[in-house]
């Protein structure tokens, strides 16, 4: 589980996308290959607007991407 | 390896390399017989100073020559917030550095002791916040 407290689907999202690789996603949303592997680890929260461009590569709706870790506090 | 995580690490090394040679360069004393400096100190650093900068323009080259397109690709959010947080830890870094030289002025009145710490301050501050991106580059 990541430290941060927003899941992902992002690598399953990869796989249903043909292997899709991280850096074609990158190249997608136009940010660097190793943010991409910082967001899917769960290391990195992306801003709103780099969600929705990672959903728009997929294709999907915002929330099937990305969920807010249920009783999940604020972040001291 | 990113090449902003390369470029930091390039940074880093050589600024290093450049803040021991700095400090060397002011023990670094050779005289001729008749006791005058046969290397200027101050000519000296300047040279380290020239050779720092570079030193870092070729490193960068290759590096860059390695991953063109990696290189070309303008800084993304995460690395402009990673930039961001080291360069606020190096600020403070600084301002303590700066501290610690006005300290060092008003103890011994020097203004060649205020320059060199000035001077040491901000590269170590630099230092700081080079490796602070390596650390936040390295945490993901």
């Amino acid at each position: 589980m990541s430290s941060l407290p927003i899941d992902n689907n992002i690598r399953r999202l990869r796989f249903e996308h043909g292997e899709m690789t991280q850096q074609a996603l990158a190249e997608k949303v136009g940010v660097t290959r190793q943010t991409i592997n910082a967001i899917e680890l769960g290391k990195y929260s992306p801003s709103l607007e780099v969600a929705f461009r990672i959903a728009a590569a997929f294709n999907a709706p915002l929330d099937q991407v990305f969920q807010y870790r249920k009783g999940a506090g604020p972040q001291t | 390896m990113s090449f902003r995580e390369k470029s930091a690490w390039i940074s880093f090394v050589c600024l290093l390399l450049l803040t021991l040679g700095v400090v060397f360069s002011q023990h670094f004393h050779t005289h001729d017989a008749q006791g005058n400096d046969v290397v200027n100190p101050l000519h000296l650093a300047l040279a380290i100073f020239v050779g720092f900068i570079v030193l870092q323009v070729v490193l960068h080259l290759i590096v860059a020559a390695q991953s063109p397109k990696d290189a070309r690709t303008p800084k993304d959010e995460r690395e402009r917030f990673i930039e961001l947080r080291a360069a606020r830890i190096g600020f403070y870094s600084l301002v303590v550095g700066e501290l610690i030289a006005m300290a060092a002025f008003h103890a011994h009145g020097r203004a060649g002791t205020l320059m060199w710490t000035v001077l040491l301050a901000i590269f170590i501050a630099w230092l700081i916040k080079l490796g602070s991106e390596i650390v936040l580059y390295r945490r993901g």
